[in-house]
């Protein structure tokens, strides 16, 4: 992750993306392209089908109707590599923190692994049970296990969520200090207008499977929550996802 | 300092109280001597046991039916847990058979093992391994379900398949229900070998213990039953150790 010079980051493609579990609709007709190296932050409230398209893209889940590509090649033939933090870190409590970092990875990745855990501050850890890591330490190795890989696209399910106020902004950070020491492309799933704001670059609304807003956000980084037009264009995103309450209930 | 007396001290007083008690009340002669011997003269014919080189031959022998039946059947049980536990397919062909022998009392085969197998070995072994392998099947089995999808699935997306995601996320997983399995197949293993010991056999520990009784040796029947006592714990302790070994990283295993 120290080779910055290697080009990196992966544009992806959405078009008439749909996906159903039964009769449920949950992803109705969406389109969306991010550019690469864009942090794009999907916004929207549980059930409004962002964890869906997060899954979709991690070829998690297979779509109904409609085409995803990764610079232009379709999910199987793309030699990208993509990596997700989840919101519970999901590091194997049987695997030292090191050994999680390297989890499934060939050849020689010790010393990479200690590079990546030293970006996350946690190189002292190496040889610790994540048993006995806090939640923000073990939200950073996992980071970690993500960076090694020298992602193309990190996807963040909620990566935050389950953490202090304090923890979270550190994180924030931290993830915003890496992404723009490496260019990848970011993808941040989150119910947190405020992260989403802080974070990324264009934020996208989600309802009922559709999406509802689209919001480039040039505010230049590093980004201070308590700036006016930030705090403007958080104000923006939740009145709109507050309004369309009553009508959910027609 | 009250820790060392609570894990060395403490487990090792209700049996030395019992061995009080039970001398007191031999050497006042409330029952026979001849049905209840004092501790002393239980000692005294282990030690001849001992010094005569009997009771190494039958411990040898019934160590080494406990030992090749527990390999037996341990792995089969171990075996087909995890196909059980890895694939729908194998479970639904083989788990209602294996439930419907495993209802089965194993030592009510007895008869038929000694029919079909004859009063060699192969009957005691197949009587141990059978009654060891359930108990490994069905913590295996549970063990490899119980294991959380979400490491499963952040495997795949890092890359894991087939024999690595099993390595370095089920069995992992699994282990420490096996281990709950093993520590449970070793008391069945040492109650199996006990009763087909005592039926049709000329050596063994259970062969001793039968043997006596002919002869009213009370004492050679409470030495067996102290053998049976001491390589029961024994081999508990060693599974545990095996337990801690394998399993330090959990939480509940660690010091």
């Amino acid at each position: 992750m120290t080779n910055s010079t290697e080009e990196r980051g992966v544009r992806i493609n959405v078009s008439q993306l749909q996906k159903s579990f039964g009769d449920n609709e949950v992803l109705k007709d969406v389109d969306l392209t991010i550019e690469k190296g864009q942090f794009i932050a999907i916004v929207g409230k549980s059930g409004s089908g962002k964890s869906t398209l997060l899954r979709l893209v991690a070829g998690l889940e297979q779509p109904t109707n409609g085409t995803l590509l990764f610079d232009d090649k379709t999910i199987k033939k793309t030699d990208a590599s993509v990596t997700m933090m989840y919101q519970d870190s999901r590091l194997l409590p049987w695997k030292t923190v090191i050994d999680n970092v390297g989890l499934g990875l060939k050849g020689d990745w010790k010393d990479g692994a200690l590079r990546v855990l030293q970006a996350v501050g946690l190189s002292e850890f190496q040889k610790e049970w994540p048993g006995t890591l806090s939640g923000g330490q073990k939200q950073r190795v996992a980071l970690a296990r993500a960076l090694i890989r020298e992602p193309d696209l990190l996807m963040l399910d909620e990566p935050l969520s389950a953490l202090d106020a304090l923890t979270r902004t550190e994180m924030q950070d931290l993830i915003e200090q890496i992404w723009r020491d490496n260019q990848f492309t970011s993808l941040l799933v989150t119910h947190d207008v405020r992260e989403a704001v802080k974070l990324a670059d264009r934020i996208v609304l989600i309802e009922d499977g559709e999406i509802t807003l689209d919001l480039e956000n040039p505010l230049p980084r590093p980004r201070d929550v308590t700036d006016e037009r930030l705090v403007a264009l958080e104000k923006q995103v939740t009145n709109r996802i507050l309004e369309e309450e009553p009508s959910a209930n027609h | 300092m009250s820790n060392t007396f609570q894990k060395q001290i403490l487990p090792w007083l209700l049996p030395f109280v019992v061995l009080i008690v039970w001398q007191i009340v031999s050497m006042l002669e409330v029952v026979s001597p001849s049905l209840f011997p004092a501790p002393t003269t239980v000692l005294e014919s282990f030690y001849e046991l001992i010094v005569s080189g009997t009771l190494a031959e039958h411990i040898q022998i019934s160590l080494y039916r406990a030992f090749v039946g527990l390999i037996i059947g341990g792995s089969i049980g171990l075996l087909l847990g995890i196909l059980n536990g890895w694939s729908k397919w194998s479970f639904f062909t083989f788990d209602t058979s294996i439930q419907m022998v495993r209802n089965i009392p194993h030592l009510a085969l007895l008869p038929l093992a000694i029919v079909w197998l004859g009063i060699g070995e192969t009957s005691k072994i197949f009587l141990v391994a059978l009654g060891v392998m359930f108990p490994i099947y069905i913590n295996t089995l549970h063990g490899i379900r119980s294991v959380d999808r979400g490491y499963v699935e952040m495997g795949r997306m890092y890359g894991l398949r087939g024999w690595q995601l099993f390595r370095h996320v089920y069995l992992p997983g699994a282990l420490p229900s096996i281990f709950v399995g093993l520590r449970y197949a070793l008391g069945v293993m040492w109650l199996t070998l006990i009763v087909a010991e005592t039926i049709a056999t000329s050596d063994g520990l259970g062969y001793l213990a039968m043997n006596a009784r002919q002869f009213m040796q009370t004492d050679i029947i409470i030495v067996t039953i102290i053998i049976y006592a001491l390589f029961g714990k024994l081999a508990d302790m060693i599974a545990q150790v095996g337990e801690k070994n394998a399993l330090r990283w959990h939480p509940n295993y660690r010091k």
